[in-house]
């Protein structure tokens, strides 16, 4: 039983915390809510140079060949600077799925160029009140020949205006299918967002959308299954994420308690903060403890499936604790907007919100408590 | 090399598998009749704790010169965990608070007098710290020993000395210099409950247990049975807190209520559907099911520095508040998903769970208390941890 990284995955951690200290100080986090683009070229440049866009791809397609705990060791230090990028849906989801389920000829497509950082996929999976399971999936997919036919609307798709392909999850008469959908294509409509973040996310309106065979990804009417593998990482790094993001805010907020003086003296010696800050580093230890073990997990290819929900739950509840006590402790000036906390106590609330809410992640942790065959 | 693992060795998980089935073979409903609060244990679990002496688990950790095997903390966490999760009684303030004490401050005699009897799980010891004005504040304890000659005379009162009516000692914390500082004047005595002038008196707890107060009069114990030096009292509890912490605070009892309440709300039926189907209680129970893993890793945090030589004060103090407070949390919810008949008591008819849950509920009030209060452990998170100045 061992609770360390290796020196390995400590050296990436200095990497990627020492290049977002560069790319994504807060002021660069600040420029780019409801900013055009919504990430820097330079940055993602920067992270294609250091392997991290490549990080879990396979080394013979210019990847790094890493795996779950280092992609967790990266979404922390991401988490920690509010790193704004298409990293996750590229990088993490849409090159998962082409990795399990892309053809030779798909995968050879894509990796080299997701790898660089020379092209961007956006993942299209949400749809206007459904929900997260396979049920929620109601856009429709149409094969006629080699031709298929979409139609209906996604919600919250991060990046869609800079993406080379939308990864779009609809319902064909065999189950739900993945394709690999050209935002220029005739049919498709883009709607920004206007989000609490000011992240660029997207509604995708698809409109009888023609996609080649070619461009479907993986066993026909397999598609859920796929999303799910996927996604059991996804929620390991975003747990990772709001760990990354907890862990500063407590930084933040002790550091300021330390320094604010009122009645003569640090508002951190009054006990009531000094316990709340106690109360936000136990669930802070907790919560990377066990996003940890659902990444180790993962990585020796043990099921994972009650262990990823669990950690983006707790995670996600426990950044937002982390946050919302740090806003206390701010006092008046964390409500003004100059300060940096607010940049993280509305992200947290964000990320819970985010590719599998509480409802949907309770469901999956119940089903696998309560339920006979979820043992 | 350090490398993430949440897996133990094959020869640990060996031994957790013969502490399982030896539970499995000597714990019944005798040895369990003396359990009080799963803290104290009578003369019926005596003979459950004499059969894990003759196994050598009383010492596992002890140097070869003491009897002990030299082993890793890893078995006795593994022996306690598993001891706590099956409901049986555990090693005891001899085990757990003494015998190290011993092993690092006792002097020779008290090393070949105390440590063999331990051992073999002959002798258990009351831990005789709190006072009616010293709780949390430890140093304001006055309870006296006085030096006359080659004895102390001991004037005084403790409070919460739970086990003293089923120990063979006191390991009692003395003021033995009132003109030192309060927590420098201040020796650890072992005293032999049957010497005379010392009077235990019951108080029962709303747990349907007992704890006591011991009441000392004019009572005279040799100077032998100072422990280690004089006026290093408060030294050697800290000490001790801090190497033993981990055992004293298991989490197995909460993992086994967790799956007794799973077992119950897959059972309950509501109207003629399953509970178990109500989105209310998925949502509840998953949520629990979180906190309930991350209070079993908070203690493997512990064991982790522990074992890498490390001070695990800090995650002691984070493990203790997660694991009470969870479990608190999670026997209030058991009530309330079974409603009305969440306050029927063992025995009763249509009690639920055999009322385990209600008993907790009561039994649970001390946890966030005892041991160290949730408020000091978090005092400690803030000052030692967080690096803020205390008030």
């Amino acid at each position: 039983m061992d609770l360390n990284f290796t020196p390995e995955q400590e050296m990436l951690r200095s990497t990627v915390r020492d290049f977002c200290k560069r790319r994504s100080p807060p002021a660069v986090v600040r420029e780019m809510e409801g900013h055009e683009i919504g990430y820097s070229q330079a940055l993602w440049q920067e992270m294609a140079d250091l392997g991290l866009l490549g990080l879990a791809l396979p080394e013979a397609c210019g990847g790094l060949g890493q795996g779950p705990l280092e992609l967790t060791v990266l979404y922390e230090e991401l988490g920690r600077a509010l790193c704004p990028s298409p990293h996750f849906t590229t990088a993490v989801l849409a090159a998962g799925v082409i990795q399990r389920a892309g053809s030779a000829a798909q995968r050879d497509a894509w990796f080299g160029r997701l790898a660089e950082g020379k092209a961007i996929i956006a993942c299209a999976w949400l749809e206007p009140d459904r929900g997260c399971e396979a049920a929620g999936v109601q856009a429709t997919a149409v094969r006629s020949g080699d031709t298929w036919t979409l139609a209906g609307t996604k919600l919250f798709v991060p990046f869609a205006h800079v993406a080379d392909r939308l990864l779009v999850l609809a319902r064909s008469t065999e189950g739900v299918e993945l394709f690999l959908v050209d935002p220029k294509a005739v049919g498709v409509r883009l709607s920004r967002l206007v989000t609490m973040a000011g992240d660029p996310q997207f509604e995708v309106a698809l409109d009888g959308v023609s996609v080649p065979e070619t461009e479907r990804l993986g066993v026909p009417g397999q598609g859920w299954t796929t999303w799910e593998e996927v996604l059991q990482l996804g929620l390991v790094c975003l747990g990772a994420q709001a760990m990354g993001m907890a862990q500063m805010a407590l930084e933040m907020a002790t550091q300021y308690s330390k320094e604010r003086v009122q009645f003569g003296r640090p508002i951190g010696s009054f006990q009531a903060i000094a316990h709340y800050l106690a109360d936000v580093a136990t669930e802070v230890e907790g919560g990377k403890t066990l996003v940890y073990q659902a990444a180790w997990t993962l990585a020796e290819g043990l099921p994972a499936g009650r262990l990823a929900a669990m950690a983006k739950l707790y995670a996600g509840e426990s950044c937002r604790h982390a946050t919302a006590v740090a806003q206390q402790v701010y006092g008046g000036m964390g409500f003004i907007k100059d300060v940096d906390i607010q940049l993280y106590f509305r992200r947290a609330k964000q990320l819970q919100l985010l590719w599998g809410d509480a409802r949907f992640l309770e469901e999956r942790i119940a089903a696998s408590v309560l339920d006979p065959a979820g043992d | 090399m350090a490398a993430l693992n949440f897996t133990f060795e094959p020869e640990v998980e060996t031994f957790r598998q013969e502490v399982r089935d030896f539970i499995a073979e000597n714990l019944n409903a005798e040895v369990l009749s003396d359990a009080e609060l799963g803290l104290a244990f009578g003369p019926k679990s005596r003979g459950f704790v004499r059969k894990m002496g003759e196994r050598g688990w009383l010492s596992l950790t002890w140097p070869e010169r003491f009897g002990g095997r030299n082993l890793s903390a890893i078995y006795n966490y593994v022996l306690v965990e598993e001891l706590n999760y099956g409901g049986a009684p555990g090693p005891g303030n001899a085990g757990a608070v003494v015998a190290p004490t011993l092993i690092r401050r006792g002097t020779p005699w008290q090393q070949e007098f105390f440590l063999p009897k331990i051992r073999t799980g002959e002798i258990e010891f009351a831990l005789g710290f709190s006072e009616p004005e010293a709780g949390s504040d430890l140093a304001a304890l006055q309870l006296r020993a006085v030096p006359d000659g080659d004895h102390f005379v001991l004037g005084g009162q403790k409070r919460f000395t739970s086990t003293a009516h089923c120990s063979q000692y006191i390991w009692l914390a003395a003021r033995t210099d009132p003109n030192l500082p309060r927590h420098k004047g201040v020796s650890l005595i072992i005293v032999p409950i049957d010497l005379p002038g010392i009077t235990v008196v019951p108080l029962w707890t709303i747990a349907d247990g007992r704890t006591n107060e011991v009441f000392f009069d004019n009572v005279r114990v040799p100077r032998e049975y100072l422990v280690g030096e004089l006026n290093q009292g408060f030294a050697y509890i800290a000490e001790g807190l801090a190497d033993e912490r981990y055992a004293l605070i298991p989490v197995g009892q909460t993992l086994r209520q967790f799956e007794a309440l799973v077992d119950w709300v897959r059972g309950a039926r509501r109207d003629g559907r399953p509970l178990a189907q109500d989105p209310r209680v998925r949502q509840a129970i998953a949520r629990l099911a979180c906190e309930i893993e991350v209070a079993r890793l908070h203690k493997l945090r512990v064991l982790h520095q522990h074992t890498g030589g490390e001070n695990a004060n800090i995650a002691s103090s984070m493990s203790k508040l997660s694991r009470t407070h969870t479990e608190q949390r999670l026997d209030s919810l058991a009530l309330d998903l079974m409603g009305a008949a969440g306050q029927l008591c063992r025995g009763s008819p249509h009690v639920q769970a055999d009322g385990w849950f209600e008993f907790e509920y009561r039994a649970s009030v001390l946890m966030t208390i005892g041991g160290g209060s949730s408020e000091i452990q978090k005092d400690i998170i803030a000052r030692r941890f967080l690096g803020l100045e205390r008030q």
